[in-house]
């Protein structure tokens, strides 16, 4: 069976194409810092906090971690509002979910690097007399981040690959623009041929700068 | 020249037997297996004969027209249509297996043939019958608003004068903000992934009015008076068809046989149940004599 390629659509609409491209990553520029925010807050709890305070980091990582986004994006978008009678609009919602789910999985990733940090390194910076909030500042978080780096950049990439869970809730982001080229003419194969390499594309382009910045920051 | 008394009984025999086995036919005594047409080997049709079965694309989330009862079961208008054309194949409408499919995937499937058929509320458009061949129309709809019954906005002339303070819902499809913006120019649209999804953003405050076939309106208003509303709008008619492979006539003109039995010839109780099981409505007049019928 031939198939005859067809490309005009998509590139008389290449602009559309490069606005959803945009759109996902100003939803993954929002939410990764909120992420890795609220992640590093939970894993300051888990490590320095009461165990009550541990118990419940503990149960929120396995809550969210063992649903899928999908299913946290209609409960937030449709369910929550039901329930509660809260109002926000869609974008607001997704980006507060992506960003609780993110943080599940970060908060692993910094409770490794808080736990990383030489006890050498800490005690010194007691002894010089700085207080517990001089020695997360100045000693714990910086040494952290150089160890985390490479984790850190593979969680960024898996929330930008994320943004496109958006389309469900017809966030006019780059999977979404791939479902209108397809129900606007059918032409799955061109759609997803165009799409396609723009994820990859910008994938490794942030991958590229990540990488840069961990032979920056690299610990010996 | 008058004809030999023999001739002439010869001649009404022959044609007596004629009506008769016309008749048998007519009234099923002989099967449609049996009385199969020569069709050429590469038509769909004489494939799904030997199959055995037929092999409908469809959904299972979009009531009136196709979705599951408490049991798993397949139920509505798309699916008895399906068992139709299953029972002119077979003479038995059990010989049918459904496909659950995404309603993206309506064009692709039949591309692809990995359905016979798709019986899946498609609306006929010209650039969709590109690509498949649509079968003669089952159902003429047409576009309504669901409202809430304690929605700000109930009736679509209150929805119409709130201009862009008005937000609703809509499936993502090739015409929806076309659709859309014919009925509520100024209104803030929303575009969803499932049909189910544009009722929830109703269910969850998000938007005024939910898009949405008549049917489906009818459909919900019955099954909850109390929760929703009628907005009274219909607008852009549009059919609902069977979407067939191209290149296959024996294949068309079989399931456009099938489909106009169902509706307006031996076959139409089976219609008429199931109009009036899921829409509510009653079944249309049929006068026997000249065969005018849409």
């Amino acid at each position: 069976m031939s198939y005859d390629f067809n490309f005009t659509f998509i590139w008389n609409n290449f602009d559309v194409v490069l606005m959803g491209l945009v759109n996902s990553l100003r939803l993954a520029a929002l939410s990764i810092p909120i992420a890795m925010a609220l992640g590093l807050l939970l894993a300051l709890i888990y490590v320095d906090g009461h165990r009550i305070g541990r118990g419940l980091v503990a149960g929120y990582v396995e809550v969210v971690r063992n649903a899928p986004l999908l299913l946290w994006v209609y409960l937030v978008f449709y369910g929550v509002p039901q329930a509660t009678g809260l109002r926000y609009d869609r974008e607001v919602s997704f980006v507060a979910t992506l960003s609780c789910y993110g943080a599940a999985y970060l908060v692993e990733v910094f409770r490794s690097g808080l736990e990383s940090v030489p006890r050498g390194q800490i005690d010194a910076g007691y002894a010089i007399g700085m207080t517990s909030p001089q020695v997360l500042l100045h000693v714990r978080l910086p040494t952290m981040f150089r160890i985390i780096l490479p984790a850190l950049s593979n969680s960024c990439i898996s929330l930008f690959k994320d943004t496109s869970i958006a389309m469900v809730l017809g966030i006019p982001e780059l999977a979404f623009t791939a479902q209108w080229i397809n129900t606007s003419t059918f032409r799955v194969v061109e759609a997803w041929m165009v799409i396609v390499p723009l994820y990859l594309v910008t994938t490794y382009a942030i991958i590229f700068a990540l990488r840069r910045l961990e032979r920056r920051f690299k610990v010996a | 020249m008058t004809a030999e008394p023999t001739e002439r009984r010869t001649f009404l025999a022959l044609s007596g037997g004629g009506f008769a086995a016309g008749g048998l036919l007519g009234t099923g005594l002989i099967s449609a297996k049996e009385a199969a047409a020569q069709t050429p080997s590469d038509s769909l049709l004489r494939t799904v004969l030997e199959r055995g079965h037929l092999v409908v694309g469809t959904g299972s989330t979009n009531p009136p027209w196709h979705f599951e009862d408490e049991a798993g079961e397949l139920q509505g208008l798309d699916i008895e249509m399906g068992k139709a054309i299953a029972f002119h194949l077979f003479d038995d409408d059990s010989k049918v297996e459904f496909v659950r499919q995404d309603p993206a995937a309506r064009v692709p499937n039949i591309l692809a043939n990995k359905v016979d058929c798709v019986v899946q509320f498609m609306t006929v458009n010209g650039q969709r019958a590109q690509l498949v061949n649509f079968s003669r129309p089952y159902f003429l709809n047409s576009v309504s608003l669901l409202t809430l019954a304690d929605g700000r906005y109930k009736t679509y002339e209150e929805l119409l004068a709130a201009g862009s303070n008005a937000r609703a819902s809509i499936l993502q499809n090739v015409d929806a903000l076309a659709i859309a913006r014919d009925a509520l120019p100024e209104a803030e649209i929303m575009q969803v992934d499932t049909q189910a999804n544009v009722i929830q953003a109703l269910d969850a405050g998000h938007v005024d009015a939910a898009y949405m076939s008549v049917s489906q309106v009818k459909w919900l208003r019955v099954q909850r008076p109390d929760r929703y509303f009628d907005s009274g709008a219909s607008f852009r008619p549009n059919y609902f068809s069977v979407a067939l492979r191209q290149g296959d006539l024996d294949w068309l003109v079989y399931v456009n046989m099938a489909l106009t039995n169902t509706m307006w010839g031996s076959h139409s109780q089976v219609f008429d149940a199931a109009y009036e099981k899921y829409l509510g409505l009653a079944p249309p007049d049929r006068k026997a004599g000249f065969p005018y019928f849409s």
